[in-house]
């Protein structure tokens, strides 16, 4: 059985690679405009990733995700404007922060599940929200805080190659976690948590490190976000910005590694051919979510393994068909 | 011989409900302990107390002479006490051979890899044992209830340093076959070293399988000693057709 798809596990890793390859040498046919497109996707890319291995791996809803990529970008850009620090010691707090964050969120909803862990990281989120809009005499609330950027320059292919690599780097430790044991322990907390335990699964540690892993990496991809778009503001902790990432998730494919990959580019370009539909976007994003759950509720993901495996079905009885019987 | 399980005056309350009252229970190493009782009596909830889902409201549980009341299930797993679920628990979204291999790493190291595949071979060989190998790569949902109740049983012994394995009804809504691959399965790892006590209300399997049981009765002991021992005791004949008031 497992070799059976060992050619279709080959495949990924070749694909995945020509992708990367392809966005290496795709600058050169790209505008400025274009590669800003691919710089959002790669960010929510990390987002959407990060966010799967809490709701889509382990069960855990929580919306309060992006608060800690703004949590990362404000972290950074305070310590900047006001104790003027160098980025890298901006890049560290940002995850010290986030992690630390993470960790006590972790802690404070450790014993919650489904609608009751939704609702109190969202009660997180909102709360952090309404802190950096009142405390606009240091955040400047809605009028933004101003963020230096990483380059000097101005040409977004620096950023470009940036992102790329962050996303890849990324990408790659979360699917080394996800691979590992560790993985396996997420999986089984959302399937049955109590099994979990009675088999030696320390679901308590477990639950507490990827809600800390998945909240650094929101941190991390928040702080160069932050310096990308150098302007922070409260609405990056919007309910918005977590519907965007939810919906990315579910139409690419909730936890599957894959999913977020192909959800968060698809939303990002439907948004900015959107643009000029303002709020309505949101709606139709919700429409697509809501076909999308009524006819193939894994998502665009599993949907495109299944046609790939039947279509390796047919070519492996197209090839048998063809053999001379003896 | 000092017993491997031991519980003392062990008590459990759920607000004005003595669930299990002043509980003694000793198992002797490489025993098949039977625990019977009508419904209600309070078997699982014994179960539930040595396996730490939940705390004692009063009295102690001894393993190996250590107490562990008041531990998390976890730890006690790694401990090396394990127990199985009325109605059985699998990762239903895992393969069959995933559910084997989460309990050999749960106590997870980070040179999980050397083991890797000492595993899948040991998981490979329990899966034969319960015959379930043909079905290895499929997910545990697609199971039925019988090959269920049988991984959940055989995952178990996954785990490395198992010594106790507490079996709640595992005979319970299995045709005759799975029954038989289940007896066989406890025959077995009783011999490489086991211990087990056994919830059941299969009066037939109970008898082949234990040479002891154990009769609760509204959350206490009313009775310890072979089948027919208890089978001839008034107070267990009460327990079950009901006695005089």
């Amino acid at each position: 059985m497992q070799k059976r798809w060992a050619h279709l596990k080959n495949a990924n890793y070749l694909l995945a690679g020509l992708i990367v390859i392809g966005l290496a040498i795709a600058p050169a046919w790209l505008g400025d405009y274009a590669k800003h497109i691919v710089i959002l996707s790669l960010y929510y890319v990390i987002m959407a990733a990060s966010w799967n291995l809490l709701a889509g791996y382990t069960g855990q809803f929580s919306l309060a995700h992006q608060s800690f990529a703004a949590l990362g970008g404000y972290a950074s850009g305070l310590l900047i404007l006001y104790f003027k620090v160098p980025l890298v010691v901006g890049f560290l707090a940002a995850i010290v922060t986030t992690m630390l964050t993470g960790y006590f969120l972790g802690r404070l909803v450790l014993k919650m599940r489904g609608i009751y862990l939704a609702v109190a990281t969202w009660a997180f989120s909102e709360s952090f929200r309404l802190t950096i809009a009142a405390a606009y005499t240091y955040t400047r609330g809605d009028q933004g805080l101003p963020v230096p950027p990483l380059f000097q320059s101005l040409n977004p292919i620096w950023y470009y190659y940036l992102f790329l690599a962050l996303t890849v780097v990324l990408l790659l430790v979360m699917y080394l976690v996800l691979k590992s044991p560790i993985g396996s322990f997420l999986r089984a907390i959302k399937d049955d948590e109590l099994a979990a335990m009675a088999l030696g699964v320390d679901t308590v540690k477990w639950k507490l490190f990827i809600m800390t892993f998945a909240s650094t990496i929101a941190g991390i991809a928040g702080f160069f976000y932050a310096h990308y778009i150098v302007i922070l503001s409260p609405v990056m902790l919007s309910f918005n910005e977590i519907g965007k990432i939810v919906i990315m998730v579910v139409f690419g494919g909730l936890g599957t590694f894959v999913g977020p990959l192909i959800g968060a580019p698809v939303i990002v370009i439907l948004s900015e051919l959107m643009r000029d539909l303002a709020e309505w976007n949101m709606v139709f994003y919700s429409l697509c979510v809501i076909v999308i759950m009524r006819t193939y509720r894994e998502g665009i993901a599993s949907l495109a393994r299944r046609v790939l495996e039947r279509f390796g079905m047919r070519r492996k009885i197209a090839l048998a068909n063809d053999k001379p019987t003896p | 011989m000092e017993p491997i399980i031991e519980t003392r005056n062990l008590t459990r309350r759920f607000g004005g409900l003595v669930a299990v009252n002043e509980m003694n229970l000793a198992i002797e190493r490489g025993e098949v302990r039977g625990l019977i009782g009508p419904n209600g009596s309070g078997k699982t909830t014994l179960i539930n107390l040595i396996s730490g889902v939940y705390e004692p409201t009063s009295g102690d549980v001894l393993f190996n002479g250590k107490s562990i009341a008041g531990w998390s299930p976890n730890r006690i797993a790694n401990y090396g006490l394990l127990r199985s679920f009325q109605v059985p628990r699998l990762f239903g979204s895992m393969s069959v051979m995933e559910n084997m291999l989460i309990a050999r790493f749960a106590d997870f190291r980070l040179d999980y890899r050397k083991d890797y595949d000492g595993a899948t071979e040991k998981a490979q060989q329990l899966l034969e044992m319960a015959e379930l190998d043909p079905l290895r790569d499929k997910p545990a949902k697609i199971l039925s209830g019988g090959q269920k109740a049988l991984l959940q049983i055989v995952r178990g012994f996954m785990v490395d340093n198992i010594s106790v394995y507490l079996l709640d009804e595992p005979f319970a809504g299995v045709n005759v076959v799975v029954k038989e691959t289940i007896m066989k399965v406890i025959e077995q790892m009783r011999q490489a070293g086991v211990t087990f006590l056994l919830v059941s209300h299969e009066m037939a399997s109970v008898r082949r399988m234990c040479s002891r049981v154990t009769v609760m009765a509204q959350g206490a002991r009313i009775a310890e000693g072979s089948m027919e021992e208890v089978a001839a005791n008034p107070q267990v004949i009460d327990a079950y057709l009901g006695g005089k008031k």
